[in-house]
């Protein structure tokens, strides 16, 4: 079979499988006796063996069919995770990555068989969960078998049990006094009143039909008083899988039972003789019962998908639900698609403004409906075109997920303990941006790990806890995103940075001396630079900064450094947002247009021409206890202003850090979400333009740069 | 795979007979003002009506603003500021250029018009003597064509300006 065509499918989704595989073992390291997360595992690691099956991918389809065995033997209870047993599955997962990657280069999984990871899972699978055998004593191996067993077997026993009782639903029916009165009419008139609840077949297409006849059988016996769901929501299909009411009749209760089971498709129907007064006891476990009817179905599966709430405790360990409980209907897109796509969405955008300027220019008598659909016709490529916009922007956690589990591995490689805390995974980049930043972030957060964490010792020494912690937080900040990764380190040593320098030639003792600690610090970026005292696995080698930063700046980002000696160091990198989506406020100076980002405005003022002041000759308001300077746009961007001299000035409050600056706008026209376009390196924008923005109608506006006004 | 295309391509030229060309050269003539100026059409992506031009503020006077080219923001400037006419007449025949050179990004140039096409031999250009002043140092020489003098522009010298500016 050729399954060419399928490769690229296959590494995307062995890919994110892997991905998802590792962040699962990750949270089964945490908690080593979560169901769920067995669950996801056991699922991902079955679909990868499918996947490479089928692609005839033979060497890892053995392993995962391997690692597979051992999780349905953890999955089945047999024995329980232990640490050893992560360290290994994390090493099959880094092989099969290695065999992910082989196939991306040459479609071929290479040679390795992985022979002693092989080796080791079928020990565990003999040993009962001992990564190393031998030590599988019958005592040890006892309580870790029979914790997850008796649990999982023990949660449907309840439900079971609990369920008898529980299902007879139409004890929750609340009676009103009207409903009281018919039962009471009808117990002296000596007519039987039922309680019914109704099982229709969990298959069953229409349940409304269903009930629907259901009813109509009972109306030939006798008065349904009430039900519940109530009969609109019945007939609209507004119920899960059972129905219950109150039902008067002369007829008997195998009758009754009888002529609900004439409907086909019913599972059960249960009748009993209604007393009044019955109504309270069972109201309280209503959730319950919801839940308890899948696990009664289908006793062998221990947490179905809807995660019923009741069997949840009873299943034992505090159980998370599984990261992913619905699966993501997603497509794949190439990106030329979407770009190609966004230039047609540009392109119907202009053709409708030619529409508009021609029906306007048709003159007046134009047919209303023509202008209607026109209306209709650029809302509709207005959302078009935003929608497209953002489905280019992608959350940065693709790339950030896969870091816990390298700074755990980083952990125990240089026998530091740390731990990573992120931050910020939803902040969204475009995609062609994201996936460029994975590499000089991880250099970065080596960097943290080998560099700026001392040892353990050290640290417990300098009064600091005993694990090291690094952060990654990302956000947007105006025009920006901020990635930045900050350890809690020793910071870095300005004095060893410059002696390194002079011994390696790069500067002289003399140029050393007049060194301000940044151009010290920007020695780091230098090619072949390191301060590392032995080259590790890790870091250390003198590759990993420079190409960091030219990684950066050729995404025309930047890379800051803060550093305080002995508190650890932060590394700030700021992103344009080439391609972002920001939230504008669109103003009017003149006849022009502009946008300024919204993340930077703090308030607008209405504020009357006698209320500016003068400061060393400087325009300044007075607001709220603070004195703001004010900037007029119009003579910034030498454009004649609209506005009455004599009437109310709007200004839009800035602000940058503690600085604040006002800006003069002639008129505000609303927030809008505006995509930021480059204008190219042709012309040398000033620098209080950021950028340039498509508006609905075609026409660019420039966007404000408020920081570089303060 | 190329080695295949590579003689396709000869092959058709073969069959087509056609006299394979080394030296001519196809320029889009533009009118500017009461001149004609010849552009190398392997510059030219595109050539679009006049639009809305949105100015930018505290640049060059010859440079125009920026405009909307199917979602691309693409810069435009007056090639007559740049050559040291008068400002633009907006009329129904002006055009933007937008040009397209090796390693940059586009660039719009406004002209009052485009007239046509025009192939021109070696031996029909000009070569411009040393003694270049303001206007002719954006010239890579003078095509004669049909009893016309056409100014042949020298988009490299024209552009590197701006983006040295």
């Amino acid at each position: 079979m050729d399954t060419s065509q399928y490769l690229e499918i296959f590494l995307d989704e062995s890919k994110e499988h892997l991905q998802n595989l590792n962040t699962q073992i990750m949270e089964l390291e945490q908690n080593p006796e979560n169901m769920d997360t067995i669950n996801e595992i056991f699922r991902a690691a079955h679909s990868l063996k499918g996947m490479a099956g089928t692609m005839g991918y033979k060497r890892m389809q053995n392993l995962t069919h391997d690692m597979e065995n051992v999780f349905s033997e953890v999955r089945n209870g047999t024995f329980k995770v232990q640490p050893d047993m992560i360290d290994v599955l994390f090493k099959c997962l880094d092989a099969l990555e290695e065999y992910v990657d082989n196939i991306q280069q040459t479609t071929d999984e290479g040679t390795n068989d992985n022979e002693d990871l092989i080796k080791i899972l079928n020990d565990i699978l003999k040993n009962n969960g001992q990564v190393k055998g031998g030590s599988s004593d019958s005592a040890d191996a006892a309580p870790a078998e029979s914790a997850p067993a008796a649990s999982a077997e023990s949660a449907p026993a309840e439900n079971a049990s609990a369920s008898g009782a529980s299902r007879e639903k139409w004890h929750d029916i609340k009676i009103g006094d009207t409903e009281k009165m018919l039962i009471e009419k009808a117990n002296s008139e000596g007519l039987k009143v039922y309680g019914v609840s109704v099982y229709v077949e969990e298959a069953c297409v229409l349940k409304a039909a269903r009930a629907f006849l259901v009813f109509k059988a009972l109306e030939k016996l006798g008065e349904i008083i009430v039900s519940s769901p109530t009969v609109q929501d019945i007939e609209d299909e507004k119920f899960e899988l059972s129905f219950s009411l109150i039902f008067i009749s002369g007829n008997t209760r195998d009758e009754v039972i009888a002529a609900i089971k004439s409907v086909s498709e019913i599972e059960e129907a249960l009748c009993e003789e209604y007393k009044l007064g019955e109504t309270a006891a069972a109201s309280s476990q209503e959730s319950e019962k919801a839940a308890e009817k899948p696990a009664e179905t289908k006793p062998a599966e221990a947490a179905p998908k809807p995660a019923p709430a009741a069997a949840k405790p009873a299943a034992g360990s505090a159980a998370k639900p599984a990261a992913k409980p619905v699966v993501n209907r997603t497509v794949r897109v190439d990106i030329e698609k979407l770009d190609n796509l966004m230039n047609l969405v540009s392109e119907l955008i202009i053709a409708k403004n030619s529409l508009v300027a021609a029906t306007a220019t048709e003159g007046k008598d134009t047919n209303s409906a023509v202008n209607e659909q026109i209306e209709y016709l650029e809302s509709v490529t207005t959302n078009l075109h935003e929608s497209v916009m953002k489905v280019r922007m992608v959350p940065i956690e693709s790339v950030v997920a896969k870091f816990p589990r390298m700074i755990r591995d980083l952990s125990k490689k240089l026998d530091k303990k740390m731990e990573l805390y992120m931050s910020g995974e939803d902040t969204e980049l475009d995609r062609t941006v994201v996936d460029e930043i994975g590499d000089p972030l991880m250099h970065m957060l080596r960097n943290s790990a080998d560099h700026g964490l001392e040892p353990n010792d050290v640290r417990l020494a300098n009064g600091k806890p005993e694990v090291g912690s690094i952060f990654l937080d990302a956000y947007q900040d105006g025009n920006n995103v901020v990635i930045s990764v900050r350890d809690d380190g020793g910071g870095i040593d300005i004095e060893a940075v410059k002696s390194k320098a002079i011994e390696r030639g790069t500067i002289t003792p003399e140029q050393a001396e007049n060194m301000t600690e940044k151009e010290v610090i920007d020695l780091l970026f230098l090619p072949s630079f390191s301060t590392a005292k032995k080259v590790s696995d890790v870091s250390g080698r003198g590759v990993g900064l420079d190409v960091v930063k030219s990684k950066i700046e050729s995404l025309s980002g930047e890379v800051e450094v803060k550093n305080k000696f002995g508190e650890g160091s932060s590394w700030i990198i700021r992103l344009p947002l080439t391609l972002a989506i920001i939230q504008a406020l669109m103003v009017v100076v003149g006849d022009e247009k502009y946008a300024i980002a919204l993340g930077s405005i703090q308030t607008i003022e209405d504020v009357s021409p006698s209320d500016i002041k003068f400061v060393q000759a400087k325009e300044v308001i007075h607001i709220r206890g603070t004195v703001i300077p004010i900037i007029r746009l119009n003579k910034l961007l030498d454009i004649e202003s609209t506005a009455d001299e004599n009437k109310n000035l709007t200004v839009i409050i800035v602000k940058k850090g503690d600085k604040q600056a006002g800006l003069v706008v002639d008129e505000l026209i609303g927030q809008q979400e505006v995509v930021i376009k480059s204008m190219g390196k042709y012309i040398k924008v000033p620098k209080i333009i950021s950028g340039a923005t498509i508006l609905g109608n075609g026409d660019v506006a420039l966007i404000i740069d408020a920081n570089a006004l303060i | 795979m190329d080695e295949v295309k590579v003689m396709d391509e000869q092959k058709r030229n073969e069959s087509l007979n056609r006299p394979v060309e080394h030296d001519t050269t196809q320029f889009i003539v533009t009118q500017l003002g009461n001149e004609q100026y010849g552009i190398d059409i392997k510059y030219i992506s595109n050539i679009v009506r006049m639009q809305k031009i949105t100015r930018v503020p505290q640049v060059y006077s010859y440079i125009k603003g920026v405009i909307n080219l199917r979602g691309e923001v693409i810069p435009t400037i007056s090639l007559r500021l740049k050559m040291g006419l008068s400002d633009d007449e907006i009329t129904k025949k002006t055009r933007i250029i937008i040009l397209k050179l090796e390693q940059h990004e586009s660039i719009g140039v406004l002209v009052d018009e485009v007239k046509e096409v025009v192939t021109l031999d070696d031996e029909h250009i000009e070569r411009p003597s040393y003694d270049k002043d303001e206007k002719s140092k954006f010239l890579s020489g003078v095509g004669k064509y049909d009893g016309k003098l056409i100014s042949l522009l020298d988009i490299n010298a024209v552009l590197s300006d701006v983006v040295d500016a």
